[in-house]
């Protein structure tokens, strides 16, 4: 059984226009010490998916369907008060981007790490507050600053600070949600390289969410690409960069330059992500997909495993299978 | 800029503006229509007698000699004499200013810790029945204007139903000893002091909830929850805190509000205190009189707007550290 597993997970937003379908029967799993890496565009559903693993969905936000499950506990038949005092934060905790505003401005940065150790542990104030000083070392900042507010950090140290945050009470899995969006590609490397020293020192387990695949392809063992509230492939991370399945795979893969290949035209996916309210029918992919048919506009694919874990969710599979760069052809309009 | 620059410069604006205000209210009174001394002169004087006091209250001097006068006087607090009761204004505005303090003390707690309180409490149930009713019933009672309601209660209270004083601060003559005295006083308080709450909660508690559900919707009560602090924890550790600079800064800034707005109340209610003091003072066009409650009035405001500057720092890091560091 894997340590954390996620089956058919279906949450929707109750809005005035209809209902938003931000995450539509999501699976995955995630072994012990392992990192996945979940990617996709802006709106695509990620980081509500976020979210709700940790059961934090604002009131209109509702878990119709499907189950999570960690060492084979079900989390969402816990009962609140259950989730709230032994799961989040203490076995599941979350980075977010620090570099906003996921710091509360008013309160010195320290005690908002020792807040999250006194709620969850029995032991006195002292010893959370030796705790958080070597929290703060361990993410190489000088427990000096315990005292100091938000507004008196850089956004790299911000962000730093909201990692050391994250494991202040030793929790199981971490879900990292945009980690290094909005900080400059220096600081960024720089807090990738903390992440990812801390990951194996500790032997974290890792769920890596972000629109950026090179962060992903840099330190996840497994991708899951979502698009419009679905994951439509999935395998580990050499064979979805490698030999994308999925045509919009194939089609981020492109977007992004490689610095070690020749020159090259960066092309873009014509056309943006669909309207959650009222998403395409059959595969949501099909309006900006070239390889689209009526099967495609009818016939919803289901996501299916093919060799060594790789799964995509496509009708045309045997067509990028069969190594054919579909993007390379296109004429590109707008 | 330092804190203690900033605290200067903010320090040596309020005096110039205390002066301006000082400016206006001399002018104010010389240019209103009416002869001061005619409330004090009977027409059978002489016009003999009559040369002579305004001699006396320096009425015949040039305007920027009376002016200059004014000023130096104002310096050492002397606010000279009422033209009505001949005695010196200080010693009136002292006898009321208890009064008006302990009226609008009395008010303005109660109406700014229910309205935060009821707002904090909005702000948790959003989009409930509770929710709608209260700001419903705060917006209301804001609406309504403020000496209708109050001639209403009074009407009610005081006549009708005869359970709260129609008028004064203590009743005449004032009951026997220290505790009964002050029963007496508590019980003329109640109507003043409660149409204030009623009226001015609504505003307080509508702020209060419009800050709280902004702080509420930011990234920080994201991590706050996640952390898996209790409901109580994300909703006063972290959204209430996260609001008290500006709330706080409201409390102070609202301080010259209630001196101004005792104007109305201490008429209604026929209350013993500065704003009546000083629509009597009006009516009876007597200078020195006006001229004290406006000085009054004016240093409070100004005062308050120098403390709502000095407090802002002291709650909010942001301002706080700035200052430190320069």
């Amino acid at each position: 059984m894997p340590f954390f597993e996620v089956r058919d997970l279906t949450m929707y937003y109750q809005t005035l226009r209809g209902q938003v379908k931000a995450v539509d029967g999501v699976s995955f799993s995630l072994e012990k010490g392992k990192a996945l890496g979940i990617a996709g565009e802006s709106g695509c559903g990620k980081s509500s998916m976020a979210l709700t693993l940790l059961r934090l969905l604002p009131n209109n936000g509702r878990i119709l369907a499907g189950s999570i499950a960690m060492d084979g506990m079900s989390l969402l038949d816990m009962p609140e008060e259950t989730f709230r005092k032994t799961i989040r934060w203490k076995r599941i905790s979350m980075i977010f981007q620090g570099a906003m505003n996921a710091l509360n401005p008013v309160h010195r940065i320290g005690n908002q790490i020792v807040e999250a150790i006194l709620t969850h542990e029995d032991v006195s104030r002292e010893e959370a507050v030796k705790r958080t000083h070597d929290l703060l070392n361990m993410v190489g900042i000088s427990p000096k600053r315990f005292g100091d507010y938000p507004h008196e950090f850089s956004g790299g140290m911000k962000q730093r600070v909201v990692i050391a945050m994250a494991l202040a009470c030793n929790p199981d899995l971490v879900i990292a949600d945009e980690p290094t969006t909005a900080l400059d590609v220096i600081v960024q490397a720089q807090v990738l390289k903390a992440i990812e020293d801390l990951r194996s020192r500790l032997q974290l387990s890792m769920i890596l969410i972000t629109h950026d695949l090179s962060v992903i392809a840099q330190f996840c063992d497994d991708v899951a690409i979502m698009y419009a509230g679905k994951i439509v492939e999935r395998g580990s991370a050499g064979d979805v960069y490698s030999r994308p399945l999925h045509p919009y795979t194939a089609g981020l893969v492109r977007a992004f330059p490689n610095i070690a290949a020749g020159r090259s035209i960066i092309r873009s996916i014509p056309g943006s992500p669909p309207n959650l309210v009222d998403p395409p029918a059959g595969c949501r992919f099909h309006p900006r997909c070239p390889l689209a048919d009526d099967r495609c506009r009818a016939e919803e694919p289901v996501l299916t495993a093919r060799s060594g874990g790789h799964a995509v969710a496509c009708h045309k599979v045997d067509v990028l299978a069969g190594g054919r760069d579909i993007w390379q052809e296109q004429p590109q309009s707008a | 800029m330092g804190y203690r620059t900033y605290l200067l410069r903010r320090a040596f604006y309020a005096l110039i503006v205390l002066f301006v205000i000082l400016s206006f209210n001399f002018a104010l009174f010389r240019l209103m229509p009416g002869d001061p001394t005619s409330l004090i002169i009977d027409p059978r004087f002489t016009p003999e007698a009559k040369a002579l006091l305004e001699k006396q209250f320096g009425l015949n001097d040039h305007p920027i000699v009376q002016y200059g006068k004014y000023l130096w006087s104002l310096l050492r607090f002397d606010l000279g004499r009422s033209f009505a009761s001949q005695r010196p204004v200080r010693q009136e505005l002292m006898e009321r200013l208890p009064n008006t303090i302990s009226l609008f003390l009395t008010s303005f707690v109660f109406m700014a810790g229910i309205g935060i309180a009821i707002g904090v409490f909005a702000a948790a149930r959003r989009g409930s029945f509770t929710e709608t009713f209260v700001t419903g019933a705060g917006l209301f009672t804001y609406a309504v204007p403020t000496f209708f309601f109050q001639l209403l209660l009074l009407m009610l209270f005081g006549y009708y139903i005869r359970i709260f004083p129609i008028h004064g601060t203590v009743s005449a003559p004032p009951p026997e000893g220290f505790w009964p005295q002050v029963l007496d006083r508590l019980h003329h308080l109640v109507l003043p002091a409660g149409s204030n709450v009623i009226i001015g909660f609504g505003s307080w508690a509508l702020y209060t909830r419009n800050a709280m559900l902004e702080a509420l919707s930011q990234d920080y009560i994201i991590t706050a929850r996640a952390k898996g602090l209790s409901q109580r924890a994300v909703l006063y550790r972290h959204a209430l805190r996260s609001v008290l600079p500006p709330i706080v800064t409201l409390v102070f800034l609202s301080l010259p509000g209630l001196v101004t707005g005792a104007v109305i109340t201490e008429t209604i209610f026929s209350w013993h205190g500065v704003g009546r003091y000083l629509i009597d003072a009006v009516l009876k066009q007597d200078f020195p009189a006006a001229q004290g409650a406006f000085y009054l009035i004016a240093i409070a405001v100004i005062v308050s707007n120098f403390l709502a500057d000095l407090v802002y720092g002291l709650v909010d890091p942001r301002i706080r550290v700035a200052g430190e560091q320069a």
